[in-house]
């Protein structure tokens, strides 16, 4: 474990602190519970020696003491129930502070680190790492502490009874943990082969099923087959293997339980004839013996879960060191914005020394329709992503009513700037919540009307059961029109003064793309409008067209102007990229 | 044979699963025995030691004990010991190493029936559902007829050595006082093993739910974050986590009242054994050296007979398992051969397609409707409609991953009901629209008709797929592995080698269903050109393949032969490109809405001179791509 390893479980200490009674309490718990248990085989042994091997045999005592002890483990039961579901409870409201500690810090930083880390990691951060920090209290500590006790008492009954003997038992404890540390070693790397080769299995499975008619239209039916049944067949020597160590495992544990009381047979048999040690003693001993691995066995199963728990509790630890680039300022303001936008000079680049923007100067009047264009990488949607704040520019000043939109609360930009995107988000839930974006307060009435102004309450009431269908797959079962529609009515409900249109209409045929057309024409009513579009049709009914190439404004103008021009608009156009859409 | 009788034959024989798992056991009839045999000896071994332990106590305590004797019971127990651990060791890898190979043999079933059944099976089965079966029905049935198995034959075995030994040999009375408590083990177990199972069930799907959120606003954060909308999401987080606490802690109850539960069962099976045991050894009825026995017996039941309360769900969750599995192995396959099927018959190229109406099973809508056309060998036809208009339908069909109507389409003049699917899909190369790729190297997945594809035909079809290039800038060129592990391809590269793979196989049709969409203009006309001339490398024949290429771009089917426009699954309009343009109908507006405006339609008119044409006809001089610069105005 090294020292960084370390410091990742210290993310757990604030959050454990808050409930340290509790951890107390649980603690308490647990030693009453493992003492009740361990004290069996010591009673038993009182009752063989001083109630049954003695001259005058007392059955009142042996019962009394078998009420009493019967007392005792009824209370064990409810206390150890008790402390169980204690100590659950305790490791859930944890982890319930931590996930949404987590989840508050991730959904606040800036894109820079959403673009950094795929959102496969950032997934597995939040659900996975944080369930491997819930099974480290449901398995590593509960199992662990009882284990600890167990065995502590189980030492402290067995030099009770008597010290020489008890030592001789614990020459077995370096077999036992000896033994215990190299199979469960082997089990592991086998384990993780056999995980490995499963998913590959099953991964080469899924792969098939959903090219099945690939396959079949190659009638390569046969070699795939082949193919699968080499990794079915790596999957089940390593399923055999595993087996086979997990019972040797055991086996092997249950082989030295009964050398441990072998031995105990020979050599506490002898003490007993010499009048060392009494029979109670020796019995017992037997059942001590016996005990003595469950613990060792539980504690040691658990280091793969403290292992998992030390990974997971660092990628947490790292993921909260992280801190958002976009930060307000304290001075920052939320004015009601009117729409006008100024690019002075402006320098952006993602990456160090790789500017994607060069100085762009740009004035936009409120009110005002831009059509942007240029080929793929010329820095269209760097400048809109700049525009809501995303990222900020690296050199001049971005302004929004002549104020530097730093200035501005981030809830105010969000609120004024809108985005329609190529690639439509939408969340499990109904319409209506996908709309006003599960913000209850927005009543249904609101979002209807922006429906209707955007064209899309049409079809959402021919939809089963109208606003309030709840959308399968995340409204994969709709059209990429319909999904489209959906989005400018989101963007109408949040009524931007400032919207933006990122080839919002670039992967619908021709015919749901006039249909968009027109609730763009509706919804640029009274906004400042920025388009970026491959299709001519659509930013030649704009203001001014702004012509973007590496990085900089090289043309603008109005279509007209621009195809007088000759330069690279006019190229654009002649050479069919602008005309039909898809450029590389 | 059609549908509707496949489904009445599934009804009628509801097929029960346990015979899997009956007929492997008879099969191998004698390797069970030898290990029921095994385990049957290392009970009978096991219940040996306990005994001992109380002769030896009995002759401790009566004082007739030599140290030499104590020795020698230390050294029967050892080697007892050993003995008996060795056979179950041997009783139970047999078992369960056989469980692991029916498994492993279900598995192989499973992806045999799955190759042979049609689109429609797939259309109504999710991959992930079939996933999961082949998951975690196939676990279940693997614990079954492993774990179950061995577990269910060592402890009862055990229970009977031992209740044997107890009942006979010492006491019964006592043997079922002490026992008592614990017989309720497996009783528990089978009581509340679903419950917790169920319970467990409502928490992974809590947590799931709430995977699901995060997966949805990681991806969405831009949306998230231009709509300022973060308090909302953690809002609606933080009631996902809640759910989660909520399941978890229902589950916790549940769990460790059986977690506690257990432990204290068999502490009253020892404060029995201690009271009563205790009693009857005073009186004398049984010895010291007994009821020491006794209470080494109960150590020794208690972990058989928890497995054995394990195995009574795992049995019930295998029937489920099991009827699932025989379901999924007894699907028959809709689209076979005919009995009669021409079996010699090669494909050559001609497809005659004559008044074909088709609707999916199960549906009411015709998709397609009174379709008729016909291409000759080494022709070219293009298709073009909206979506939803019945291209990709039409492929389908003439693939037979659906059943055309009988009499409806032939292929050199062969009904294709009649042409043996080998033989039928041997003469078609197709592209999909998504150019479906395998995560393999890119050479497999050009040459997948192949069994060792061969480097040089790879790569000319990758330079008539326009996408050589592009192969050899990756770090291990055609060796590249494709997917997750290796590199990731854009759409249009994707199409691209899902071309090449289609040139590789060099069938006499060839169809591309839709496959140019995320090419951009440029390289899809250089690919068009290839294909149409079969020209920048001679792959195998200069032979022209029939070609039928499905668009909704319009650029993609200009140079056909004969352009079909689909519209709601009938031919709305057919003709040549420039017959198209001029007619006036949904290609030459669609052709407008896809390259300009209403502006430059004025333009060709007053010219009266066909605009788009032009770059056709110097495209042909030439046989080359047009470059940026060299498109005349």
């Amino acid at each position: 474990m090294t020292q960084k390893a370390k410091s990742g479980l210290l993310i757990l200490l604030p959050y454990l602190a808050k409930y340290r009674l509790r951890v107390v309490l649980i603690f308490a718990f647990v030693i009453i519970a493992s003492s009740i248990d361990q004290a069996q085989p010591y009673i038993i042994k009182n009752i063989i020696d001083n109630h049954i091997s003695v001259p005058h045999p007392d059955i009142r005592g042996i019962f009394r003491i078998s009420m009493g002890y019967l007392g005792l483990v009824l209370f064990s039961f409810g206390l150890t129930y008790y402390q169980d579901v204690l100590l659950q409870f305790t490791g859930q409201s944890i982890v319930r502070e931590i996930r949404t500690d987590l989840f508050r810090h991730i959904q606040n930083l800036s894109l820079k680190y959403f673009d950094q880390n795929s959102s496969g990691r950032i997934i597995t951060n939040v659900v996975s790492d944080t369930e491997a920090l819930n099974n480290f209290f449901t398995d590593f500590l509960t199992n662990t502490i009882r284990g600890i006790f167990s065995l502590v008492l189980i030492v402290f009954f067995m030099l009770k009874l008597n010290q020489t003997v008890a030592l001789y038992c614990f020459l077995m404890v370096p077999l036992i943990l000896g033994a215990s540390l190299i199979i469960r070693r082997g089990i592991q790397k086998v384990n993780q082969e056999m995980r490995t080769r499963l998913s590959a299995a099953i991964s080469f499975l899924a792969e098939n099923l959903s090219g099945m008619a690939i396959v079949q239209i190659f009638n390569q039916e046969l070699k795939q087959q082949k193919e699968f049944d080499q990794r079915n067949k790596l999957l089940l020597q390593s399923t055999i293997l595993e087996n086979r160590l997990n019972l040797l495992f055991f086996l092997v544990t249950e082989f030295l339980g009964d050398a441990g009381v072998a031995g105990l047979v020979w050599f506490g048999g002898g003490a007993v004839i010499r009048g060392s040690i009494s029979f109670g003693v020796l019995f017992a001993f037997t059942v001590y013996m016996r005990r003595f691995f469950q613990p060792i066995n539980n504690i040691t199963q658990q280091l793969n879960v403290l292992q998992s728990t030390i990974v997971s509790s660092e990628r947490i630890r790292k993921t909260f060191k992280e801190h958002p680039d976009i930060r307000e300022l304290p001075s920052a303001v939320s004015p009601s914005v009117i729409g006008r936008v100024a690019f002075k000079n402006v320098t952006f680049a993602y990456r160090a020394g790789q500017n994607v923007l060069k100085n762009i100067n740009l004035e936009i009047k409120p009110g005002e329709r831009v059509g942007f264009v240029g080929a793929t990488g010329a820095g269209k949607t760097s400048l809109m992503n700049l525009l809501a704040r995303f990222y900020d520019v690296n050199g001049g000043v971005l302004e929004i009513d002549g104020q530097d939109i730093k200035n501005y609360s981030l809830e105010s930009i969000r609120g004024s700037v809108g985005i329609v995107q190529q690639d439509v988000t939408l969340f499990s839930g109904s319409v209506l919540d996908n709309i006003r974006f599960f913000r209850k307060e927005i009543p249904e009435i609101h979002v209807v009307e922006a429906c209707r102004l955007v064209g899309a309450d049409g079809f959402i009431r021919r939809l089963p059961q109208g606003y309030h269908t709840v959308l399968s797959e995340r409204g994969s079962t709709l059209s990429s029109g319909e999904r489209q529609l959906l989005s400018f009515a989101r963007v109408m409900v949040f009524d931007p003064k400032i919207l933006i249109l990122d080839e919002a209409t670039a992967s619908l045929d021709s015919i749901s793309e006039a249909v968009l057309q027109e609730a763009i024409t509706k919804v640029s009513y009274g906004r400042t409008l920025l388009v970026i579009a491959h299709r001519l049709s659509t930013v030649q009914q704009m203001d001014y067209i702004v012509v973007l190439d590496h990085g900089r404004i090289v043309e603008s103008g109005s279509h007209e102007e621009l195809l007088r021009h000759d330069g690279f608009y006019q190229r654009l156009h002649e050479s069919g990229i602008l005309l039909e859409g898809v450029a590389v | 044979m059609s549908i509707n009788q496949n489904e009445n034959n599934l009804e009628k024989k509801k097929p029960s699963g346990w015979h899997i798992v009956s007929s492997y056991v008879v099969q191998n009839w004698w390797v069970y025995l030898a290990a029921l045999l095994l385990i049957m000896v290392s009970s009978k071994l096991a219940v040996k030691i306990p005994q001992l332990i109380g002769r030896f106590t009995d002759q401790l305590q009566h004082g007739t004990l030599e140290v030499q004797q104590a020795a020698h019971f230390a050294e029967t127990i050892m080697l007892i010991s050993f003995f008996r651990v060795t056979t179950v060791w041997l009783g139970r890898i047999i078992i369960n190493g056989h469980g692991r190979i029916l498994v492993y043999q279900l598995r192989k079933q499973l992806l045999k029936k799955w190759s042979t059944l049609s689109p429609s099976y797939y259309q109504g089965h999710s991959v992930g559902d079939l996933l999961s079966h082949a998951l975690s029905d196939v676990e279940v049935v693997r614990q079954f007829a492993s774990m179950g198995i061995s577990q269910s034959i060592n402890g009862l075995s055990m229970l009977t050595a031992a209740l044997y030994m107890m009942a006979v040999h010492m006491n019964w009375h006592l043997a079922l006082a002490g026992l008592g408590p614990l017989i309720a083990i497996p009783i528990l177990v089978g009581y509340f093993g679903p419950k917790i199972k169920n319970q467990s069930m409502h928490y992974q799907s809590a947590l799931g739910s709430m995977a699901q959120l995060v997966e949805e606003v990681i991806g969405g954060i831009r949306v998230v974050k231009a709509f300022g909308n973060e308090a909302v999401t953690l809002h609606r987080f933080e009631e996902k986590v809640e759910k989660i606490v909520h399941e978890k802690v229902k589950f916790v109850r549940l769990s460790s009242l059986f977690g506690s539960l257990l432990p204290f069962l068999s502490s009253i099976g020892s404060i029995v054994v201690l009271s009563y045991g205790g009693y009857l050894t005073i009186n004398h009825t049984i010895t010291l050296g007994d009821f020491a026995a006794f209470f080494l017996y109960l150590a020794q039941l208690r972990q058989p007979l928890e497995q054995l309360g394990q195995t009574l769900n795992v049995v019930q969750r295998a029937a489920g398992s099991l009827n699932r599995i025989s379901g999924l192995l007894s699907v028959v396959p809709d689209v076979v051969d005919d009995p009669d099927a021409k079996k010699e018959h090669r494909v050559i190229g001609n497809i005659k397609v004559k008044n074909l109406t088709f609707r999916y099973p199960g549906t009411e809508k015709n998709v397609l409707e009174n379709i008729s056309f016909e291409v000759e060998k080494g022709k070219t036809i293009g298709i073009v409609g909206a979506l939803g208009s019945g291209k990709s339908t039409l492929t389908n069909l003439l693939l037979r991953l659906y059943n055309p109507p009988k009499g409806t389409i032939f292929i050199d003049g062969v009904d294709i009901l009649k042409i043996p699917l080998e033989n039928l899909r041997h003469g078609i190369a197709y592209v999909p629209q998504s150019g479906f790729l395998f995560s393999e190297k890119i050479l497999d997945n050009i040459g997948f008709s192949d069994n060792s594809p061969d480097l040089e035909k790879a790569e000319k079809a990758a330079q008539s797929a326009v996408v050589y290039d592009n192969i050899v800038e990756f770090p291990d060129g055609f060796n590249t592995e494709i997917g997750e592990r290796g590199v990731r391809l854009s759409g249009g590269q994707k199409q691209r080698v899902a071309i090449a793979r289609m040139l590789y196989k060099n069938a006499p049709i060839h169809i591309l269903d839709d496959s140019l969409s995320a090419v951009d203009t440029k390289t899809e006309r250089a690919l068009l050109h290839n294909l149409r001339h079969n020209s920048s490398v001679k792959l195998n024949s200069l032979r022209r393949k029939t070609t039928l290429i499905i668009s909704h771009r319009l650029s993609a089917v200009r140079h056909a032969d004969e352009i079909l426009v689909l519209a709601d699954g009938t031919v709305s309009e057919r003709g040549t490109h420039s017959h198209l343009i001029h007619s006036g109908g949904l290609y030459s507006r669609l052709w407008i809405m896809q390259s300009g405006t209403e502006e430059e339609q004025k333009v060709v008119g007053v010219d009266g001179n066909v605009r788009y044409s032009e770059p056709d006809l110097s495209e042909e001089r030439n046989g080359l791509p047009l470059s940026l610069e060299g498109e005349p105005a």
